[in-house]
């Protein structure tokens, strides 16, 4: 079930009552909410509730286990079985098939043309944000951050229908004080979740898939039939639409959070205002940032243990953070661009700091040159911006010969056929408000957000209505993240 | 990324964003007031919706709820007027036009119109990239999901019109037949008849009859249809046969100036699914996991022959 969907439409209102309806009854909302999420989930699968069942069962298991081992070294070993199930369903699922074919491949460009069997095996929506999120409580409860939760409040917290399919991903630390005692219904941040509500769909459905039809689809689809301005504009278009379409379905998903009373943590803040690749990780999909910084970078060693180590740990951390978006080298690629520009400005804070240290070597006055010309915030955004701009289309190609294909035709001249007032405006807008300053429009949000609940239903009857409008005949399409 | 990790107290609640704290019953009445508003004015968009769901819980919910809520929205004047306005707003977020004559900007001597559902989506890409600065401008128009016999919103009579409308096509490639199986009017109506017998049949066969007509704009214009390789799952196999069946009978009754291209035996020989097939003397899959697709390599296979249907009819080949 997506967001914006007739069935979303009839299920959301329902359960939001019931929900307040239920909640100083933990022992009878629990299990409600459970039941809800479960059915919001089953309906893109009634099967994958028995693997997000057996997920939750396992992690549990795993957790109490930890908890009660009486030594370091049973720890470690229920903790290391737990989290390879929980890899192995993902990379069963998930990258069975990439695996396939690429062995399948290699074994016939040998000669021995011997397809390997292929399984239907399509990835239950919201796999990866499911595993990751068991997979932070197994460790947490043995780091000694969290004890083990009741099954219950565990099964809640993987399955809860806002963040289920797409994020963003809640640590249990930040959920589950939350189930400990009912939700405060005198404390309902409702202006706020309406704010993200009407914005996420806005970004979704309007900009994202506008985008998508007019420009990106078409030229990602066969770049050769496209001359270099409409290449570019497919570019900056597509950055446009990525924002838009994940930044907006966890603004969706936060919203209706906030709605049942749940506060989850923040996944986007302007990631296009960046001046450094740094900045920009702690901008994008912030959420999955920090997973990967604690359960990844920091486990391989982090920054701790010099220059080569930490260059090493970036690169690991970030190509495998490239393969978790899917099974395909373009997401390896992409994973690899953004590591080498981290290590690259690792190595940059490395330089100049060496060149404060010894001003009279000769790397120093080189170094001094290069730090004037990156001095001005605007070159190191221009930088920054266009290099993830150019990344995200290793990212969309749905292949490397396409993507290729893609940069090949940047510089061929042609008509700008794709250039309308609606496709340039879309992706002024997307990334123009995100250079604008921080302060008025948080108070714009704020004063929208503190109008009153009638005024706040007029307008989400509004956008809601003005959405639908601009769904093709086929309806929406599915958010770029469900399949992550 | 290289910050060293936070302390733990980081992952505490998250604080509520800014702005006033309301009550659970604002939330209620924020919700429950755009329901009703939305009944009222676009109550009829539910029960249209519900036609465009695959069987199931999920579309018996969906029709449960948009029986009564169209008949609301039936008994009140707001629809008109709403539809109106939001239709102009539909038609500006239409999809983008592709470049005549392959990106040259020059005038192609033939648009190709590559259309269909979810199957017409890799072969469109291969034929684009094939007839990329040739002088056939290719058109892609897929829509996933969709289905002849699955009207509602997307039905593919009104469709193919608009089609023809708006890309002017000199030659359609039609590729559909993933989302079939649903009950149809029977000829000569009568109610209706389920999938997928000799009835079932001729009213799929009139549908693609008509779909035809549309694309071959009396006969100025060619239609290359192609059959469905057989799927691998069983029951689908009993629906894509009726479907074959039913364009070559669609197609054998028009007569001139549409041609099938049989996919069968090129993928499934015999009517027998395989997920690999030998092409150009070495074995290669040419099936998507779910048994139902063409992958890439298949999808090139299947521009082959088109691209010869193409160049043969244009007295190329």
């Amino acid at each position: 079930m997506v967001f914006p969907s007739i069935e979303f439409a009839i299920f959301f209102p329902i359960v939001l009552a019931l929900s307040w309806a239920l909640m100083p009854w933990p022992r009878v909302w629990k299990p409600f909410i459970l039941v809800a999420s479960y059915g919001f989930y089953a309906a893109a699968s009634p099967r994958y509730c028995l693997l997000l069942a057996a997920i939750t069962i396992a992690n549990q298991l795993g957790a109490v286990g930890v908890h009660r081992a009486a030594s370091e070294r049973a720890r470690k070993w229920i903790v290391g079985v737990t989290v390879a199930f929980d890899l192995a369903v993902l990379g069963v699922f998930k990258y069975y098939g990439f695996f396939t074919d690429e062995i399948g491949g290699f074994l016939d460009s040998i000669g021995l043309g011997m397809p390997l069997p292929l399984l239907t095996l399509a990835l239950p929506i919201g796999l990866s944000f499911i595993t990751f999120q068991a997979i932070s409580y197994t460790v947490d409860v043995k780091r000694g951050l969290l004890p083990p939760t009741r099954m219950l409040d565990f099964a809640v917290y993987l399955s809860f229908f806002p963040h289920v399919v797409a994020g963003p991903i809640v640590r249990a630390r930040e959920f589950l004080p939350q189930l400990a005692k009912p939700r405060d219904p005198r404390k309902v941040a409702v202006g706020a979740g309406v704010v993200l509500i009407l914005l996420g769909l806005i970004k979704k459905v309007v900009l994202a898939d506008v985008l998508a039809r007019q420009v990106v689809d078409p030229v990602f689809g066969v770049p050769l039939a496209y001359a270099g301005p409409d290449v570019w504009l497919a570019a900056y278009a597509y950055a446009a639409q990525i924002y838009c379409d994940f930044s907006g379905y966890t603004d969706i998903a936060i919203g209706i959070a906030l709605l049942t009373g749940f506060i989850f943590p923040q996944n986007f803040n302007s990631p296009y205002r960046a001046t450094s690749f740094g900045d920009f990780w702690r901008r994008w999909h912030i959420t999955l940032s920090r997973f990967l910084r604690d359960f990844l970078y920091i486990p391989l060693g982090g920054n701790r243990g010099g220059r080569w180590r930490t260059a090493r740990n970036l690169m690991i951390t970030m190509v495998l953070g490239g393969l978790w978006h899917g099974a395909a080298w373009g997401f390896v690629l992409w994973g690899t661009v953004h590591g080498a520009a981290l290590v690259a400005e690792h190595q940059w804070r490395y330089w100049r700091a060496r060149a404060d240290a010894q001003p009279d070597s000769p790397g120093a006055a080189v170094v001094r040159v290069v730090g004037r010309l990156f001095a001005p915030a605007w070159v190191r955004w221009a930088v920054v911006f266009n290099v993830v701009v150019f990344a995200w289309v290793l990212f969309r190609a749905e292949s490397l010969t396409l993507a290729g294909d893609f940069f090949g035709q940047l510089f061929v001249s042609g008509p700008a056929t794709l250039w309308t007032p609606v496709t340039v405006a879309a992706v002024a807008i997307v990334i123009g408000f995100q250079l604008l300053p921080e302060r008025p429009l948080e108070r714009l949000r704020v004063a929208v957000a503190n109008l009153p609940a009638p005024a706040l239903g007029l307008a989400l009857t509004v956008v809601v209505a003005l959405v639908g409008a601009t769904v093709p005949g086929d309806g929406v399409p599915p958010f770029i993240y469900f399949q992550f | 990324m290289a910050e060293p990790d936070p302390p733990h107290d980081t992952f505490a609640v998250p604080d509520p964003p800014p702005g006033r704290s309301g009550r659970a019953r604002d939330a209620l009445l924020v919700v429950w007031m755009a329901v009703v508003l939305l009944v009222a004015f676009q109550g009829g968009a539910v029960r249209a919706g519900a036609e465009e769901l695959a069987p199931g819980v999920g579309r018996d919910i969906v029709e449960a709820v948009g029986g009564p809520t169209g008949w609301i929205a039936d008994r009140l004047p707001f629809a008109e007027p709403t539809d109106d306005v939001l239709a102009r707003l539909e038609t500006a977020s239409g999809p983008a036009a592709a470049p005549a004559g392959g990106g040259d900007g020059g005038g192609g001597e033939l648009t190709l119109l590559v259309t269909g559902d979810s199957l017409a989506m890799p072969l469109d890409t291969e034929l684009a990239r094939r007839f990329a600065g040739s002088e056939v401008a290719v058109e892609r128009d897929a829509h996933v999901g969709t289905g002849i016999s699955k009207s509602g919103l997307v039905d593919w009579s009104q469709l193919s019109r608009r089609q023809v409308r708006r890309f002017d096509p000199g030659a359609t490639v039609v590729f559909i037949g993933a989302n079939e199986g649903f009950p149809l009017p029977r000829v000569g109506g009568g109610g209706q008849v389920q999938c997928c017998g000799a009835e079932w049949q001729a009213a799929y066969a009139e549908r693609v009859r008509e779909l035809i007509e549309t694309y071959r704009r009396d006969g100025a214009a060619r239609v290359y249809w192609l059959t469905v390789p057989m799927p691998r799952d069983g029951a689908r196999q009993e629906i894509t046969r009726a479907v074959n069946a039913a364009v070559e009978a669609a197609a054998e009754e028009v007569g001139d100036g549409v041609e099938v291209i049989d996919l069968v035996e090129p993928f499934t020989p015999g009517g027998e699914y395989r997920d690999a097939i030998e092409v150009d003397g070495r074995e290669r899959i040419v099936r998507e996991s779910d048994g139902i697709h063409l992958n890439g390599d298949g999808a090139a296979v299947a521009a082959d022959l088109v691209e010869e249907a193409v160049a043969r009819d244009r007295g190329d080949g």
